[in-house]
């Protein structure tokens, strides 16, 4: 459900806080979240994300959530500050200043950089998922749109509106990659429903029009089943298609084990390739070269001493 | 927490005014959300203003949607009102504190506080929601998102700390003497129920207004059983203590 919000920040346009009175200098929209709009500004401090607000109840609510998690993780900064604007209709509009993420979409990350990128992307964002599992969150809304990716595949989270601490309802959440609407589960939070997310994520980087028309089904027939059917018929999710099963199926506890998991099934691969091109005789090389060099080492030290 | 969500897609023509009855359920402490189908045809502007007269008099939210957003938006109303609820009550408390007594005019430490405590009661208050849906001929193949959409808020509610518990009722009844049918009684679970609405009248007509007074009427009549049955423990109690 969309609503309408007709707060507009125009670009050069300067926000200043109304209780901190700190002035922000708008540059561009860079996303709208299901409960406000958030923009690029320059401050004192650089460039920073500001998001505003259309209901002061529902961002203070989201905000929150921040400063708990900041309370709990000193290394990162979710928050800058918290402050009100006043709009050109003359309404006042709550707004936060957090970190500005520099980065794209894993979509559009992959079609640039390529394919082989995603194990890596994956096994990132689990982690990130693990930190606020470990500190008892989940984060809720995960989706492509929620993820951005940096160089070398560096991924940050965005849009906290959804995390919820475990044991309550989920916040907010986009259906498909909710884990109720595919009749698969609660819709409280674990960690299990962001590891469901993200393999409804995956799926939807390889297939999303399959994806798509899986939806449009009678809500009776939407099952796991229909989505393993989907992983099965894909190629570029071939490697992992067991860990999406076990994914989908609540199987791990949470995304640290489920990261494990990912890593043993790419790390796997690495080693059998490797084993499969050390051939005995460079083995052997190997250890000749370093009786060698011990040798050498030793002559050295005597001659030098 | 009490609410009623009507789903409709067109005018009431039959009996008292939806806005009139809408009103009457406020004053009962009941929020009154409204949303309207937009499939098959536009709701009209008479439909469309009279949705949204109904919201604002019941103190609750509208919407018109197509049946693909019905789920996700029958969810979200839920929820926002439920927090509307709690927001009313709290502010009401500080106004006595505060003089003012708006929680957007605090300053964001202060407001950080009161919305904690807004966000515990939503999450752990009882929540009661009546869905009055239009059965009328026009409605008919719309039914089966309709029934989506309560399973969908059945889930989400069941995702609550808090007790939920929903009833359904359609509109209007083939009964002589009824405006609405009730379809499943207060329940906090749909497991094993994969068919909600079973007999439909053939009736075209839409008696909004008198469907939602008996909708109240229904609550009144619950909480009445649980006030006397709550006498009766109290008398018991009573006894037991002298």
């Amino acid at each position: 459900m969309t609503t309408s919000f007709k707060l507009n920040l125009r670009r050069g346009a300067v926000v200043t806080g109304k209780w901190k009175h700190s002035r922000y200098r708008v540059e561009r929209l860079l996303g709208e979240g299901a409960n406000g709009k958030v923009y690029l500004v320059h401050a004192d401090r650089g460039w920073c994300a500001l998001k505003v607000g259309i209901d002061a109840i529902d961002l203070q609510s989201e905000i929150n959530v921040l400063q708990a998690l900041e309370k709990q993780d000193r290394k990162q900064t979710y928050l800058y500050e918290v402050d009100d604007l006043l709009g050109e209709d003359g309404k006042e509009y709550p707004f936060y200043i957090m970190r500005y993420v520099r980065g794209v979409t894993i979509s559009d990350f992959l079609d640039k950089n390529g394919p082989e990128w995603f194990p890596l992307i994956g096994l990132n964002l689990l982690g990130k998922l693990a930190e606020l599992h470990r500190r008892g969150w989940v984060f809720g809304d995960l989706k492509i749109d929620n993820v951005l990716v940096a160089d070398y595949g560096y991924v940050e989270l965005v849009d906290y509106g959804g995390v919820t601490a475990m044991g309550k309802g989920i916040r907010q959440f986009t259906e498909i990659y909710d884990r109720g609407f595919w009749n698969a589960g609660t819709r409280s939070a674990d960690a299990r429903y962001d590891l469901f997310s993200f393999a409804m994520l995956c799926i939807m980087l390889h297939e999303p029009k399959k994806l798509h028309a899986l939806t449009g089904g009678l809500p009776q027939i939407r099952s796991t089943e229909e989505l393993e059917r989907l992983i099965g018929e894909c190629k570029g999710l071939a490697p992992v298609a067991g860990w999406l099963r076990q994914a989908l199926g609540g199987q791990f506890f949470d995304a640290s084990e489920g990261a494990e998991a990912w890593r043993r099934l790419l790390h796997r691969r690495d080693t059998r390739v490797k084993s499969a091109k050390t051939p005995g005789w460079l083995k052997g090389l190997a250890a000749v070269s370093a009786v060698v060099l011990g040798i050498s080492v030793y002559w050295l030290l005597r001659s030098g001493i | 927490m009490k609410q009623i969500l009507l789903v409709t897609d067109g005018c009431s023509n039959v009996g008292m005014s939806p806005v009139v009855a809408a009103a009457h359920a406020k004053s009962e402490g009941i929020a009154v959300n409204v949303v309207g189908i937009l499939d098959y045809g536009d709701v009209g502007e008479l439909g469309a203003s009279e949705i949204e007269e109904i919201a604002r008099a019941g103190g609750g939210l509208s919407r018109l949607v197509n049946m693909r957003q019905l789920s996700q938006t029958v969810q979200m109303m839920t929820r926002k009102t439920a927090v509307q609820t709690i927001q009313l009550a709290v502010q009401k408390e500080l106004k006595q504190v505060l003089g003012n007594g708006s929680i957007e005019a605090l300053p964001p430490e202060k407001r950080s506080e009161v919305v904690r405590v807004i966000d515990e009661l939503g999450e752990t208050s009882k929540l009661q929601v009546a869905l009055l849906i239009d059965a009328s001929a026009s409605m008919k193949p719309k039914l089966r998102a309709v029934e989506e959409a309560i399973h969908d808020l059945m889930l989400s509610l069941q995702a609550r700390q808090g007790q939920s518990e929903i009833a359904v009722f359609h509109f209007p009844s083939s009964k002589h003497g009824e405006d609405c049918k009730l379809d499943l009684d207060w329940t906090d679970n749909l497991k094993g129920i994969s068919s909600i609405f079973t007999k439909f009248p053939m009736s075209g007509t839409t008696p909004t207004g008198p469907a939602m007074m008996q909708v109240i009427d229904f609550y009144r009549q619950g909480d009445y059983g649980k006030k006397s049955r709550n006498d009766e423990t109290d008398g018991m109690m009573s006894d037991y203590v002298v």
